[in-house]
């Protein structure tokens, strides 16, 4: 069968190429570590040396026949305007990749690699949490040619701010972040891993930023410190943790003789397993500053500076228009305060991103009039309170008996909001711009009440959700999103082209 | 490439199966006049049998061993995980009759599910890359499935059941649309 298909490119269609030879036996040395491991732990000493050695060979000869079988069926070319790669010994796969999308080419030289005289390619698109697809290995002269040539065809994508040189150490290859304005680092707080390092999350380092002068910003909002301490407090953690710790003293009171160093230890490391959270997050919310940082020169796209920080103080930029969704959290704890929280969903520019500590922050703690005005600063046109959220129809109930008077949905001009969550309410909030696709599911018991959820996929983790809405509702707010969406991509397309002093390149450099 | 060819069954003409006249299955269909709703090929179903089949077979082989080390119930076991092959075997070819999908001139729409019905509408400059896999039972009866990716993992474009020309058309289709409009994210 034929996968490949014919295929109308001018310029015709080049020849299917393969990895370097010696990828096979590169790949199969990978498991000859954990081959030796996993027959050591099963008990070398009772096969004696002998049966380890062939044991060893003999399963040895299995991986690098399935490594070499697996070479045989791997393979890329470059057609037209996309990069085919072709592999997988049982399933096979052929992923095009459209070069536009490409968001960074790395040569990348793992140990193995580097002794042998190979490299490994990685190209990343947008997406998915791994690397898309990495072609592994390649002699560093093809590696180097062929990232050259597919930057060189990306000609929209100005990868070279991400994609580097052949970099010695793997870790090098992927740009460390680095600002004009470094933050001054503390001494490491004991739980540095944490914490440790500016979050990857902040836009590329783009070499020509490091140059140029700090640009312009305005104060926007300071957290009070009490706010983010009592905000703390008033977490179930910290409320219940008396009631437990008095359980377990009181169960000892009355007999003293059970009461021991280890029953203390272990209470101890309980509690502190309890607030560790709470605790990190004051540390990290500390200080909680946001600015709205001027577009720097050839771009037109404000930045949001975040500085936070008790024991390590960090700073980060979030391009606004990287912010894929907002979310509004009203904790139970939190309502007889009116207080809220709020989210921002950037969307991951590196894939090793880690849970993000504090990436995500647009307010730690704040009354409904800041998180009004934040939220519209970092969404224009949205206004928090006057969104005209819909609930949906009373038999909603047979369904969610709890959430139903809480669910909501609504169009606004420029964002798709919903709302959701009777003990923590949550409201999320996407751009059009931002939706990638439209879902709409109906499960058997919303068939038999005529009821469907709509779903606008984003790229990050908020994603809004309509629940349980009446079906010709659903079906207009799918066509309504589908057409919203459509138009708001038109319309940004439209600003682009014509925006002056726009290079595709410094714009990539930011989105990619 | 080098796949290996494996002759499609006569019958079987390239042409991809178009039928207007697919009853609509679900109430999910926003634009019912202007939709046409291509469903996918009916070689699926076998496909989708045969992967069942092993399943159950080792079902089968279950109950066999529990039989001979003087399982009480043989008889009922048999008849439970029978009648479990011949109503999930029913479910799946209703199942397969329920995949749908079309091209509008911006999106793509993709449709299936029995018991859960979903319905994407991917636009097509969100997407990221397309792939096209084939299983070895897929490859012995002359089917391709095609993946669209957009950035968001949640996105649910995928296509089974193709023959392979199809398959081939669409993620064609797809890049070349996919390039000429918008950026991805």
């Amino acid at each position: 069968m034929n996968l490949t298909g014919p295929v109308a490119v001018a310029g015709g269609v080049e020849p299917r190429q393969r990895l370097h030879p010696l990828s096979p036996l590169l790949h199969s040395a990978k498991y000859l570590a954990v081959l030796i491991a996993a027959i050591s732990i099963q008990g070398a000493a009772r096969l004696g040396w002998r049966g380890f050695l062939g044991t060893i060979v003999v399963a040895m000869c299995f991986v690098v026949a399935y490594a070499v079988i697996t070479w045989l069926v791997t393979g890329y070319h470059v057609l037209g305007r996309e990069l085919r790669i072709y592999d997988g010994v049982l399933v096979r796969r052929t992923r095009a990749i459209p070069l536009e999308r490409l968001q960074s080419v790395e040569v990348v030289r793992p140990l193995l690699a580097r002794m042998s005289g190979l490299a490994e390619l990685r190209l990343e698109v947008v997406g998915g949490g791994k690397t898309e697809a990495p072609l592994a290995y390649l002699s560093v002269e093809d590696a180097a040619a062929l990232r050259e040539r597919l930057l060189a065809l990306a000609v929209r994508v100005g990868a070279p701010a991400v994609g580097t040189l052949p970099a010695p150490p793997p870790a090098a290859a992927v740009a460390t972040p680095s600002w004009p304005d470094a933050p001054p680092r503390d001494a490491p707080p004991p739980d540095a891993p944490l914490l440790a390092g500016p979050s990857p999350d902040a836009p590329p380092p783009a070499a020509a930023s490091l140059a140029a002068p700090p640009p312009a910003e305005h104060q926007l909002h300071t957290v009070v410190n009490r706010d983010v301490l009592i905000g703390q407090l008033l977490t179930p953690q910290v409320l219940f943790l008396p009631v437990a710790v008095a359980l377990v003293v009181g169960q000892y009171w009355f007999d003293t003789s059970a009461w021991s160093f280890v029953v203390f230890a272990s209470m101890a490391v309980a509690v502190i397993g309890v607030l560790r959270q709470p605790v990190r997050r004051v540390m990290s919310d500390w200080n909680f500053r946001l600015a709205l940082q001027e577009p720097p020169a050839g771009q037109h796209h404000p930045g949001l500076r975040v500085r936070h920080g008790l024991t390590e103080t960090r700073s980060q930029t979030v391009p606004l228009h990287r912010v894929q969704a907002v979310g509004v959290t009203w904790p139970l704890l939190w309502r007889r305060r009116r207080w809220l929280r709020c989210r921002l969903d950037v969307a991951g520019f590196s894939q090793g991103e880690r849970d993000g500590a504090s990436s995500d922050r647009l307010l730690p703690v704040g009354d409904l009039a800041t998180g009004r005005r934040l939220t519209a600063v970092v969404l224009p046109g949205v206004d928090l309170t006057g969104l005209g959220l819909r609930t949906p129809p009373a038999r909603a109930r047979w369904l969610a008996p709890w959430r139903a008077p809480v669910l909501g949905a609504a169009l606004t001009e420029h964002a798709f909001a919903t709302r959701d969550g009777r003990i923590t309410r949550e409201l999320v909030i996407a751009p059009y711009l931002r939706i990638q696709s439209v879902r709409v599911v109906q499960g058997p018991l919303q068939r038999m009440l005529e009821l469907a959820s709509v779903y606008a996929d984003t790229a990050g983790s908020l994603t809004p959700v309509a629940h349980h809405r009446e079906l010709a509702e659903a079906r207009q707010l799918a066509a309504e999103l589908t057409r919203r969406a459509q138009a708001a991509r038109e319309a940004d397309q439209q600003t682009r082209a014509t925006e002056p002093g726009q290079t595709p390149a410094g714009d990539a450099a930011t989105t990619s | 490439m080098t796949e290996p060819s494996t002759a499609p069954p006569a019958g079987a003409a390239p042409a991809p199966p178009i039928s207007p006249s697919e009853p609509p299955t679900s109430p999910l269909e926003p634009w019912p006049d202007t939709v046409t709703w291509r469903p996918v090929s009916r070689k699926l179903i076998a496909v989708e049998l045969l992967g069942f089949g092993f399943g159950l077979a080792f079902l089968f082989l279950v109950v066999a061993i529990a039989d001979g080390f003087g399982w009480p119930y043989p008889g009922a076991s048999y008849a439970a995980v029978a009648a479990f092959g011949l109503l999930r075997a029913a479910a799946i070819v209703r199942a397969v009759f329920a995949w749908g999908y079309a091209e509008r001139e911006r999106d793509l729409l993709v449709r299936h599910g029995l018991l859960i019905r979903r319905l994407s509408i991917v636009p097509y400059a969100r997407m990221q890359f397309v792939d096209v896999t084939a299983g070895p039972l897929e490859r012995t009866f002359g089917l391709a499935t095609v993946q669209l990716h957009t950035a968001a993992a949640a996105s649910d474009a995928r296509v089974p059941g193709l023959p392979p020309p199809e398959a081939s058309r669409l993620r064609d289709r797809l890049t070349a649309l996919g390039e000429d409009l918008g950026e991805g994210l």
